[in-house]
């Protein structure tokens, strides 16, 4: 075991804001799975492939329009949507239908649907690796307190927060929000309201799965777009929402951060097995705080 | 044996069963006899396969505890006697015997963490827990081969064949079905039952619940590793693909797949999905497609399993859980 | 219940004749079964290995196969995982009844099925698996490596690197067993040659590690002369990419192995970083042989694509397993391991070697440097410094100790 000897106050600082940056995509995909899971209570193991196609689909749509900044920003719109479009169509297709089913039976049938997305995924682009460059605006970095910033992650810092504003004000303040919350908790008494409740559940679900192809999107330009991208960031995802409190959105928000954080800082202290810290971290919270760490739904 | 079965289906039909076993029995032990090599293979493969499926259904159909990473002990029995035959030379059926042990205690020292939760969070803590033992496994190049993984452990000669270990897979999974059949239907099987259905009124009557999930939980581990150790006869290789929280969803879906409410549905659903993987992977790549196909058929039109569906025939008194829905 | 269980074993033994008996190979046929990993980023090294062998093959077959049979394969996708990988090398040996075998990229399913090719007697050829036991401490006399492996690298790669001017080194890499046997390989090999240098720390991330800012940084900060980056097939191309965007490269000079082959550069175009020091055993440019000249022409020509290593392998394997049948006389798997060991043919890149003591092919390496280079979309590698084979093959001396043990 050795520890690195050369903590610098800037080094903490520097590691602390690229945690940071990692924080976002995971929040941003997390929270999609906390509405799912803590509002339709469906835990979607798809959720990680619908992630995997919108960095593919980004990448489409990015290539395809070129490789300049309108290209990119156009894709980083339209990816996510044709995620949500085809997510709305499995929502009324096939899950509208079992939303009565055992837990264990919802959860064999997002496997089927991850192994089919995985499938399709495959067939449509192959096997290959995906390269995507950021826009222009955001390529190369900052200097930081003496070290190189990624300008793309400083971008993602800032995306982080507003979508978490995006999403506390859709749940608390829009009617839908509200409609929806009420859901989690009792579904049968927002039926006797007169509110169509399956209807309700399909927007939730489409917000969720169009966070999880922003998500994607979003982190296309960082990292190898491939296969195997769905079953990497889907544990995470749940552990996230888990530690976080099912169905809380700053929930997700602590939870990555709590995972982003320990992973980047681990770095720091124990580079050879900084991969223990985050999963550390869960057990500690779980051993603590069963029902995680803010309020649950359910 | 004749008693357990006629108290549940009547005394000649418990009879009668039995005599079915039986037959069953013998065609299996045939089996090496008129089948090619490769066909006697797979069998032992689905053989442990169910034989870890149904020691998952133990703490999960039976027990109503979401055991999210059972491949964990499956993983360490394997290991356990791996590393036991090929770095120490204590005799063989030592080793054998070590690895259902250390799997128990396993699965002993994970309970006491995670018995504490339920549901879903019980899941996801034994994910993580899980999680940190892979990557001890994963890491300890000297101790457990690292990402290399164990080849050439020197089984003892005589299972090491394909007949051989398909013999020894065959005898061992028959007498640990029994043990679970046994205990399953044994007081403490009903009580666990009845813990899966309305803990909260157990508790009320009385029953230590929290005690009697995590004897549950070594029960169940106990077993998952004698299939580890099973695996390594047959493979004569342990890898840390062994304890992948893959796998582990992967004996998860076989227990759905065959009927997670009854006690031979896992085993079942193992042999779906192995056959189904060796076989159709012979002519396509996108195996894993038509698996996915068919599971979403079973869903929409049999939800309890393949077996639940077929047990309908005979209106026996299953005993899925009573749960409100 | 009765009724369920007569279905349940229905089912069972339906399954178990749904696909007969009947193998996909007829008779007069020299049979090879190739188990790779053709599902994920693996894949695309997979593919290359399978144009390459395919190129050959349809020239053996053209002129009439090989001691009058034609030769035919078949593939099994491992998907990366030894427990598929396994089933597949039982399933081609006992029910396809194959004669050989070929692949894979994953060290341990090449390890595992080295194991069960020595139970079965069947010659195993490894591909791509690069791990320095398949020929060293578990080699026998059924496996061959078609490809190098991390102790080749690691001299290879001191040798390089020992000419350079760095004293304080960082290691970092994929934490898993190739990243740290290249890293230790590199290291001890540079130790050796030149004792002066120092090991100023390590970081280790997982495989498939999507975020590498947070190390870079780290390693940055701790300002050394050069960084050895020992990632595998899954990290090397995300990991140039990376140091490219935060600027790592012209920072701080790289050695990573790969990092001027082909399959690493192609998929990243021009947007791969300049100066990055890498070892390769092929370049399609270099030398430039008719030899190699005529096998670029020939595989761009079916394929639509530059040859990369990996397809070079999959030539050159076929061109082995065609001449070690012919010196055999007959399709017998003693007898063909028997011919292999110790076989020379000619090839792209001259004259191979298969080394009789551990039947590990004998390859050159190259070490060069990335840089633009006009007509080509890619970056391409300058500065090219050969490595002759005999300086690189693993110590017969070490293996043998190794082997005792």
């Amino acid at each position: 075991m050795d520890f690195s000897t050369s903590i610098t106050f800037n080094g903490l600082i520097q590691q602390f804001l690229i945690g940071l940056s990692r924080t976002t995509i995971l929040f941003i995909v997390s929270s999609g799975l906390s509405l799912v899971l803590g509002v339709l209570r469906i835990p979607n193991v798809a959720h990680g492939s619908l992630y995997m196609l919108g960095a593919f689909l980004c990448y489409t749509i990015a290539s395809f329009l070129g490789a300049s900044s309108l290209g990119f920003w156009l894709a980083i719109l339209l990816a996510p949507l044709v995620v949500a479009l085809v997510s709305l169509a499995v929502e009324r297709g096939l899950f509208c239908h079992l939303y009565d089913r055992e837990h264990l039976m919802l959860l064999l049938f997002t496997f089927a649907l991850m192994l089919i997305f995985g499938d399709i995924v495959k067939a449509v682009w192959g096997s290959e690796y995906r390269s995507l460059s950021p826009p222009e605006v955001f390529q190369g970095s900052l200097s930081i307190l003496g070290m190189p910033f990624p300008k793309y992650n400083l971008f993602l810092l800032c995306v982080g927060p507003l979508v978490a504003l995006a999403l506390w004000f859709l749940t608390q303040k829009t009617k839908i929000g509200k409609i929806a919350r009420a859901a989690a908790v009792d579904r049968d008494m927002v039926a006797a309201v007169g509110i169509n409740v399956s209807w309700v559940f399909a927007s939730v679900f489409v917000i969720g799965c169009y966070l999880a192809g922003l998500g994607g999107a979003l982190v296309a330009p960082t990292q190898n777009i491939s296969q195997g991208m769905d079953h990497t960031i889907i544990m995470e995802a749940f552990l996230i929402v888990i530690i976080g409190g099912l169905g809380n959105v700053w929930g997700a928000l602590l939870g990555a951060l709590i995972f982003g954080l320990t992973a980047s800082m681990g770095i720091l202290v124990w580079p050879q097995f900084s991969i223990v810290f985050p999963y550390a971290a869960v057990v500690i919270v779980l051993v603590f705080r069963p029902k995680g760490l803010l309020k649950a739904t359910w | 044996m004749v008693k357990i079965l006629s108290t549940r289906y009547g005394k000649s039909s418990g009879f009668k069963l039995l005599l079915a076993f039986s037959v069953i029995i013998l065609i299996l032990a045939l089996c090496p006899q008129f089948l090619p090599r490769f066909f006697v293979y797979l069998l032992a493969l689905i053989l442990i396969s169910g034989l870890q499926a149904t020691s998952l259904n133990v703490a999960l159909g039976y027990g109503g505890m979401y055991q999210f990473h059972h491949a964990v002990f499956f993983g360490i029995g394997a290991y356990t006697v791996s590393i036991m035959l090929m770095k120490t030379n204590l005799p063989p059926a030592l080793s054998f015997l070590a690895g259902p042990m250390v799997a128990a205690m396993l699965g002993f020292i994970m309970g006491l963490i995670c018995v504490r939760l339920s549901k879903l969070y019980f899941g996801m803590l034994q994910l993580s827990l899980g999680s940190l033992v892979w990557i001890v496994v994963f890491r300890w190049y000297s101790f457990t081969g690292g990402d290399d993984g164990l080849h050439g452990v020197p089984v003892p000669a005589l299972i090491s064949s394909v007949n051989g270990s398909y013999y020894f897979a065959l005898i061992t999974s028959i007498v640990s079905l029994f043990m679970m059949y046994v205990i399953l239907n044994s007081p403490f099987g009903r009580i666990l039952q009845a813990i899966r259905d309305n803990p909260e009124r157990s508790e009320g009557v009385g029953v230590r619940v929290k005690l009697h999930q995590l004897v549950t939980q070594v029960i169940a581990a106990f077993f998952a590793g004698v299939a580890g150790v099973l695996f390594v006869t047959v493979e004569g290789s342990a890898f840390p693909d062994l304890l992948s929280w893959t796998l582990s969803l992967e004996f998860i879906i076989m227990c759905l797949l065959g009927g997670w409410f009854t006690f031979l549905g896992p085993m079942l659903g193992a042999a779906i999905i192995v056959s189904l993987r060796t076989l159709v992977g012979v002519y396509t790549e996108y195996w894993t497609f038509a698996l996915a196909v068919i599971l979403m058929l079973l869903i929409f039109f049999l939800p309890e399993g393949v077996l639940g569906y077929f047990q309908r025939f005979s209106q026996v008194p299953d005993h899925s859980p009573a749960e409100d829905k | 219940m009765r009724k369920g269980l007569a279905m349940f074993v229905a089912v069972v033994m339906s399954f178990m004749f749904l696909v007969s008996s009947v193998s996909s190979f007829a008779a007069g046929e020299i049979k090879v079964g190739i188990i790779d990993t053709y599902s994920g980023p693996p894949s695309s090294y997979a593919l290359d290995v399978l144009d390459g062998f395919k190129l050959a093959l349809n020239k053996i077959n053209a002129d009439g196969g090989v001691v009058g049979q034609k030769i035919v394969f078949v593939t099994r996708d491992d998907k990366f995982k030894v427990d598929l990988g396994l089933t597949a090398a039982k399933e081609l040996i006992m029910r396809e009844n194959v004669t050989i075998l070929m692949g894979t990229i994953n060290s341990a399913v090449s390890l595992a099925v080295s194991d069960l090719a020595k139970k079965e007697k069947i010659p195993f050829l490894v591909t791509y698996g690069k791990s320095s036991n398949i020929t060293g401490a578990k080699g026998h006399k059924y496996v061959f490596s078609m490809n190098e492996n991390t102790e080749m690298i690691g001299k290879a790669a001191a040798i390089g690197l020992s000419n350079r001017p760095f004293v304080n080194y960082w290691i970092a890499g994929d934490d898993y067993e190739y990243g740290h046997a290249i890293a230790d390989a590199v290291w001890n090999h540079l130790k050796k040659i030149k004792p002066d240098v120092q090991l100023m720390g390590q970081s280790w991330w997982k495989v498939g590690e999507p975020d590498f800012t947070p190390y870079i940084t780290s390693i940055l900060s701790s300002k050394p002369d050069a960084v050895i980056v020992a990632t595998g097939g899954a990290g090397c191309i995300p990991f140039l990419k990376a140091a490219k965007n935060t600027g790592f490269t012209s920072k701080v000079p790289i050695y990573m192995h790969t990092g001027t082959e082909l399959s690493t550069l192609r998929p990243l175009g021009l947007d791969a970083p300049e100066g990055v020091i890498g070892t390769s055993n092929y370049y399609f440019y270099y030398p430039e042989t008719p030899e190699n000249r005529i096998f670029v022409e020939e595989f761009k020509k079916a394929y639509g694509r530059y040859p990369s290593f990996g397809s070079l392998i999959g030539l050159y394997t076929a061109n082995f397993i065609a001449k070690a049948f012919e010196k055999a006389g007959k399709v017998d798997s003693e007898k063909f391991a028997e011919a292999l060991s110790g076989l020379t043919i000619d090839s792209p890149v001259g004259k191979l070697t298969v080394r009789e003591f551990d039947n590990q092919v004998m390859l050159p390496m190259f070490m060069g440097v990335t840089k633009k280079a006009p007509g080509f979309d890619f970056l391409i590698a300058t500065d090219i410094v050969t490595i002759p084979a005999d300086e690189l093959m693993p110590s017969i001396e070490n293996i043998k100790t190794i082997r005792e043990k």
